[in-house]
Formats: C-alpha cells, sequence, structure tokens
C-alpha cells in the first residue's frame, strides 16, 4: 500500500527519461509522456481512494525511501506523503496535466523539438508531485526549485526568439528572489525546531518529530534588537510569504508571469496558470500551522493577495494580447487565493485553486487552440467573428469565461464567493471591497475578451480560421465539463471537501450568504454583458495597432493599465537599469582599466626592470672577470678581517 | 735555504701579474697565458708551503692541477680556434654577442 504512492511521481519521471534517453520521433514522445501521466492519475485515484477508506484521523500515509541527509543533527529522510490536501493537489496535477500533455499532441505537432518538450512537460509533473507530495521542507524545496527549472525551460522553448529567452530568465530570476526568502524560512525552522519534516515520522525505528506539530512551543518567543522584538513565528511564516509571491506571481513580485506568456500555450496552461504557480498557495497552507500563529504575517498575507487581485484585475481589462489577459487574471485569481490564506480560509483556497487550476487550464487551452486556428495570431484586434469558424473552441471557451467570471452556477462562482463570503463573515471589509471590485472586473473583462474574440467579422482577413483537430478540443470539453460541475466539491451545503480536508486544516465550513451571493452574480452578470456589449457594438472602432474604445472614457489611465501600473518600468528604472549601468562600468571602465591595470601593471614592472638589469650583461669578457675578481677581493677582506 | 716567504712573495706577484692580464689584454691568447700564470704562480704556493709544513699533499696537489691545465689548454685553444675560424680576430671584446 505505502509503495503505492511512490508510483505517482515515479511514472512522469520514467516519461521524462524515456524521452530523454530513448525515444526519438514525435509521436512515440507524445504517447509516452500523456499515457504515463494519465496512468498516475489512475494510480492516484486507486490510492485515494484507499486513502479514503481509512478512519478519518489516519488519513496520511507517509512512505519513508531512504535516509536522504544525515550530517550530524540534521536529519532529512527522503519521504513522500498522501494526506487529504496532497490527494487534491495530486488530482489536479495528474488529471489537468494529463489533458494537457493529450493536448499538446496537436497543439506541437510538426515543432521542431517535440521530444525535447514532452520531456520537460513530464520533468514538470514529477516535480510538481514531489512538491505536493513531500514530507519536508527539502522534498518541497526539491519540487519548488525543479517546477522553477522547467518553467524556464519550457518558457525559452523557442528560445530562437529573443523575447521568450528574455522572458525565461526573467520567470528565473525574479523566483530566485522569493526561493531565497524561501531557504531562509527553512534554515530558521531548522534552527528552532530541530527538523523540516512536516510531521511525524518513523525512520529505520527511531522517530523524527515534525515541525508543524510543535508550533505551539515557539509561540512567544522573538529576536531581533530589544527595542523591536518580532516574533518568531512571524519571522519564518514572513520569509514563507515572500517565498509565495515568487512563485505564485503575487504583487511585489508576479512582473514574470504575463511574460512568461513567450512559451508554448499548453505550457501557460498547465505551469503558469493551474499548477506551479499554486505552489506558493499549496505552500503556505501547508505550513498554515505557523501562519496562524502570526497575525502579524496574516494581515500582510491578506493584504497582498487583495492588491495582487486589483492591480492585475485592472491590468487585464486593457490587454490587446490574448494570453496576457489570461495571465493578469490568472495573477489576479491568485491574490484571491492569498488573500483566503490570509483571511484563514485555507479551505476556500484550495478550493478556489482547484476550481481555478481547471477552468483557466480551459481558457489556456481554449485561448491555444483560437491561436493554433488562426496561424499563431495573439492580438485580439486581428480575431473577431472566430464563433463559426470553431464552434467547440467558442462554446467551451464560453463556459470558462464563464466560470472565471463567476456566473451562477459554474465553478468558479462557488469557490470565489466562499472568500468573499468568509471575508463577509469575519468582516474583512477593505479586502471584501476590494475583492468584489476585482470580480467585477474580472467578469468586465471577460466579455470583453469573449467580445473580441468570438463576436463581430474577422478584422485582420489574412488568415483562414480553422477549428482545431479532436486531440485538441477533447481534452476542452472534459474541461468544460469539470469547470460546469466543479463547484459541486464544495457546495454551500454538502461542503464536501471541507470535510475531506478537516484532518489537514481542522476547518468548519463557512455560511453562505445568499444576499452577497446574489449581488455577486448580478455583478458578475451585469459586468460580463457590459464588457460583451461595449466591445460588440464598438467593434467597428477596434482596429489593428489601434486605441482601445474604452480609451475615450479614461484617457491616459488606460495606458497606465496596459502597462499594470508601471511596476515592470519601475523595476526597469529602479533595478534593472542600475544592475545594467553597474555591470557597464565593470565591464568597460574597472575591468579594463582596474583590474587590467594591476595585473599588466605588474608585468610591466618586471619587464621595466629586467630591461635595467640586462645593461649590466654587457657581453665583454674583462667586465665579467673584473667582477669576478672583485668578488674574491671582497670575500677574502671579509674573512680576513671578521674570521680571524 | 730560501725562506717560504720569499716564494710566497713571487708567487703572489706572479698571480697579479696573471690577474691584471685577464684583465687588461684583449688578445685571446695573452689572456689564456696569463690565466696559465695564474694557475702556475697557485702552484708555486702550493709547494712552497708543502716544503716548509714537510707534507707531500701540496706537492701531489700540484699534478693535478698540472694535469687539469693541460686539459684546459687542450679545450680553451680548441675554442680559440673555433672563434678564429668564425670570427677572423682573436680580441675577446669583439666576441661579446652574450650581451643583454
Amino acid at each position: 500500500m505505502e509503495w503505492l504512492i511512490w508510483l505517482i511521481p515515479l511514472l512522469p519521471f520514467v516519461g521524462f527519461l524515456l524521452n530523454v534517453f530513448v525515444i526519438r520521433h514525435e509521436r512515440p514522445a507524445g504517447l509516452v509522456a500523456s499515457g504515463l501521466v494519465a496512468a498516475s492519475f489512475v494510480v492516484a485515484v486507486t490510492a485515494i481512494a484507499m486513502l479514503a477508506g481509512l478512519p478519518e484521523e489516519e488519513r496520511r500515509i507517509i512512505s519513508v525511501g531512504w535516509e536522504w541527509i544525515n550530517a550530524g543533527d540534521l536529519r532529512v529522510p527522503f519521504g513522500i506523503m498522501l494526506d487529504p490536501l496532497s490527494a487534491v493537489m495530486v488530482l489536479l496535477v495528474t488529471g489537468v496535466g494529463a489533458l494537457i500533455h493529450f493536448y499538446s499532441i496537436g497543439y506541437m505537432h510538426g515543432d521542431a523539438r517535440v521530444v525535447r518538450y514532452f520531456a520537460y512537460l513530464n520533468l514538470f509533473v514529477t516535480m510538481m508531485l514531489f512538491l505536493v507530495m513531500g514530507n519536508n521542507m527539502l522534498i518541497l524545496f526539491l519540487g519548488w526549485e525543479g517546477v522553477g527549472l522547467c518553467s524556464f525551460l519550457l518558457i525559452g522553448h523557442w528560445f530562437e526568439r529573443k523575447s521568450a529567452a528574455a522572458a525565461a530568465v526573467k520567470a528565473f530570476v525574479v523566483n530566485r528572489i522569493g526561493d531565497a526568502a524561501f531557504i531562509l524560512a527553512m534554515l530558521a525552522i531548522y534552527a528552532n525546531f530541530g527538523t523540516l519534516n512536516f510531521y511525524e515520522v518513523t525512520v529505520a525505528g527511531e522517530v523524527q518529530p515534525g515541525f508543524l506539530e510543535r508550533v505551539p512551543e515557539i509561540i512567544g518567543q522573538s529576536f531581533g534588537p530589544s527595542w523591536q522584538p518580532i516574533a518568531l513565528a512571524t519571522g519564518i511564516s514572513f520569509l514563507l510569504l515572500i517565498g509565495a509571491t515568487g512563485k505564485s506571481a503575487q504583487f511585489p513580485l508576479f512582473v514574470w508571469l504575463p511574460d512568461a506568456m513567450a512559451g508554448p500555450t499548453p505550457v501557460s496552461a498547465l505551469i503558469h496558470a493551474a499548477t506551479m504557480v499554486t505552489g506558493g498557495v499549496y505552500m503556505m497552507t501547508r505550513t498554515e500551522a505557523l501562519f496562524a500563529a502570526s497575525p502579524a504575517t496574516q494581515t500582510w498575507v491578506l493584504w497582498v493577495g487583495a492588491l495582487t487581485a486589483l492591480i492585475a484585475g485592472t491590468a487585464a481589462i486593457a490587454q490587446w494580447d490574448i494570453k496576457r489577459v489570461l495571465a493578469y487574471s490568472t495573477v489576479s485569481q491568485l491574490g484571491f487565493m492569498v488573500a483566503a490564506c490570509g483571511m484563514g480560509a485555507y479551505v476556500a483556497a484550495i478550493f478556489h485553486l482547484l476550481t481555478h487550476g481547471i477552468f483557466k487550464a480551459l481558457l489556456f487551452l481554449g485561448s491555444g487552440s483560437v491561436i493554433h486556428g488562426t496561424h499563431d495570431t495573439q492580438d485580439m484586434r486581428k480575431m473577431g467573428g472566430l464563433r463559426t469558424a470553431m464552434p467547440t473552441t467558442y462554446w467551451t471557451y464560453l463556459v470558462g469565461a464563464g466560470a472565471l467570471a463567476g456566473i451562477v452556477p459554474l465553478a468558479g462562482f462557488w469557490s470565489k464567493d466562499e472568500i468573499l463570503a468568509h471575508a463577509l463573515s469575519h468582516n474583512h471589509w477593505p479586502q471584501l471591497i476590494i475583492l468584489f471590485l476585482t470580480s467585477l472586473l474580472t467578469a468586465f473583462y471577460m466579455g470583453r475578451q469573449v467580445a473580441l474574440v468570438f463576436f463581430g467579422t474577422q478584422r485582420d482577413t489574412h488568415y483562414h480560421a480553422h477549428e482545431s483537430g479532436r486531440v485538441m478540443t477533447v481534452p476542452l470539453i472534459v474541461l468544460a465539463v469539470g469547470a460546469v460541475i466543479g463547484g459541486a466539491i464544495n457546495l454551500p451545503w454538502g461542503h464536501w471537501l471541507t470535510d475531506w480536508l478537516h484532518p489537514v486544516l481542522h476547518e468548519e465550513a463557512g455560511s453562505f450568504n445568499p444576499v452577497l451571493a446574489l449581488i455577486a452574480t448580478a455583478g458578475a452578470v451585469g459586468m460580463s454583458y457590459l464588457g460583451w456589449w461595449l466591445y460588440t457594438s464598438n467593434a467597428a472602432k477596434v482596429k489593428v495597432g489601434g486605441k482601445d474604445p474604452a480609451y475615450r472614457y479614461t484617457g491616459d489611465i488606460w495606458d497606465g493599465l496596459e502597462e499594470a501600473w508601471y511596476v515592470d518600468r519601475l523595476y526597469e528604472r529602479v533595478i534593472v537599469q542600475p544592475f545594467r549601468g553597474l555591470g557597464d562600468f565593470l565591464a568597460r571602465v574597472f575591468d579594463p582599466q582596474g583590474i587590467d591595470g594591476l595585473v599588466l601593471g605588474i608585468g610591466r614592472f618586471f619587464g621595466w626592470a629586467g630591461a635595467q638589469v640586462r645593461e649590466l650583461q654587457s657581453g665583454y669578457v674583462r667586465t665579467y672577470a673584473l667582477v669576478f675578481t672583485a668578488g674574491v677581493v671582497l670575500v677574502l677582506s671579509f674573512m680576513l678581517i671578521f674570521t680571524r | 735555504m730560501v725562506p717560504t716567504s720569499y716564494y710566497i712573495l713571487l708567487s703572489a706577484a706572479l698571480f697579479t701579474i696573471g690577474v691584471l692580464g685577464v684583465l687588461i689584454r684583449r688578445n685571446a691568447i695573452v689572456v689564456f697565458m696569463a690565466v696559465e700564470l695564474m694557475l702556475n704562480a697557485a702552484n708555486l704556493a702550493l709547494v712552497a708551503y708543502a716544503r716548509e709544513r714537510l707534507s707531500i699533499d701540496g706537492q701531489v696537489l700540484v699534478f693535478f692541477v698540472i694535469t687539469v691545465a693541460a686539459a684546459e689548454v687542450a679545450v680553451g685553444l680548441a675554442l680559440l680556434v673555433a672563434i678564429f675560424r668564425t670570427k677572423r680576430t682573436t680580441d675577446v671584446d669583439e666576441v661579446s654577442t652574450l650581451r643583454g
């Protein structure tokens, strides 16, 4: 039984190895990659069925492979686990992952590096599974860095394009900031608890403690200067928050995610919408005990999430690139999840994570289908009227957009409503207002996008739009079904997910507020319609390379929104350019003049000294003889005088 | 009997003449002869002290010096011939190709 859970991450890893070392052709690569992820999904379902058969308090299967690190007091077993929280994440990763693998067979057909693509995709799934199944911080970190690496490799899949290579580097570098904080948090946890395990585990007959069970020990402890002590729990959880802002693309580190759209669209769906970017939310949920011990950090988490949601939501309404709308929307929805974590509504965060994983993957795959069918067109100004040419894509996209906008009874409505209801019932008024406004914006930009892409007439007629093949539309249909019924896992009456996660999170079901739900629904429908109406009635004014119709109401604010409040440009000015300047100074001034001056100067000095000394070497025998004689005379007289 | 100091003085005088010959003269053959003069001045000093101390060691050493000197002359003259063949001169100042 225990060994079964090892199959879940190892099957995709086998796919990775096969694709790297054995397979050389496109067709077997795609089939092996998707087949093994699907097999992993089947194993996961089996394992979770067994997990569900256990009594509630025993629902945690931990399996230790071997002792990974054993250095002095530091003992890290290579152990993975399956508990209710890991289980739902594993289902999302393998389920949505398998669909995206299948979809990739169609989307990447004819690409020059398909085998490599599938190898990286398999490696990504492996690493993501280690991230969600690790029983200690170090394995979580292994997965955390592994998915970051795969994200880098896959964003840069088309590295011939300079923008893709730059976006890959940007994603990697921005993530490093969060990773550095994560490492510090890990060190702090080890220093204070003496262990990195989440839960108690028995290795070779020896019981190792888990820090999540020992959090009460550090409550009340503090560090820092005596005039401003910082609670230990606050220090650790704040570092973890910074780690999460990097991986989950939160303010102020969200700038990498919109650029990451340079990668292939299935990659955006899998890594930059459904799974990797939710790693931060998962990590905060897993270490929820630490966050609960620090109200100060909780407030930060809440504000970071709410502000991110608003900033990204406003940025999403002004984008022209079909994928950038979705990218900012993803950042915004991640803000919802983080805000839910900040409110202590971890079940709501995970619920939204799951439904968002489904409908955002659907939207990205739908946009991929559009891009595929319009021959690599991404600018929505060049689209329009595609609903007749691509009916399946249109209907499934509509479902995804409705779910994201929060239309009853699609999945997104239930999860978003649970977050808003929690904010209301716990009196987080400012955040509630921000999140509510953001959900209105969400509905608006989805209405806008649907109108721009699928309604009106085709504005750029240089291409002939066509529906994508079966291998791409079937995953769309499956995900669309998921987006319709996904909310059923945690309906206000029934709340199955809350019960399922109860052994891990010990949370009671939140209260359902019919008034709020009604207002939210009315707002969502109204704003969707407004967005749809504004861009269908003004469709004639949308020109390739032209301004948005909304520009005449907002003026230059619209440009600011399009640039995401100029956060990127701020970094460009404040960090990137000074850094480049420093690099330039070092390369062009300091190195040639300072370092080279020193090194060459030493060489030149000895050259000069040698030139001086070689004058002595006259070549005349008698000069040498004279010096020789003088030397003998000197030595002899010395001996005569001093050594008598 | 002639006192030892006379021999030593003569030896010193010969040695000095030899040194000056090496330092001052430019003809390689003369320089060579001056070197021989120094060697023989040393030989003279050796036998003088050997007689003074009634020891055979110094006298034996002289034979070695004479042998080595003979070998040295052979090598030195061969070098001289070689230099003369290439430079057409025996002036040591002309042979300064090792100048730095």
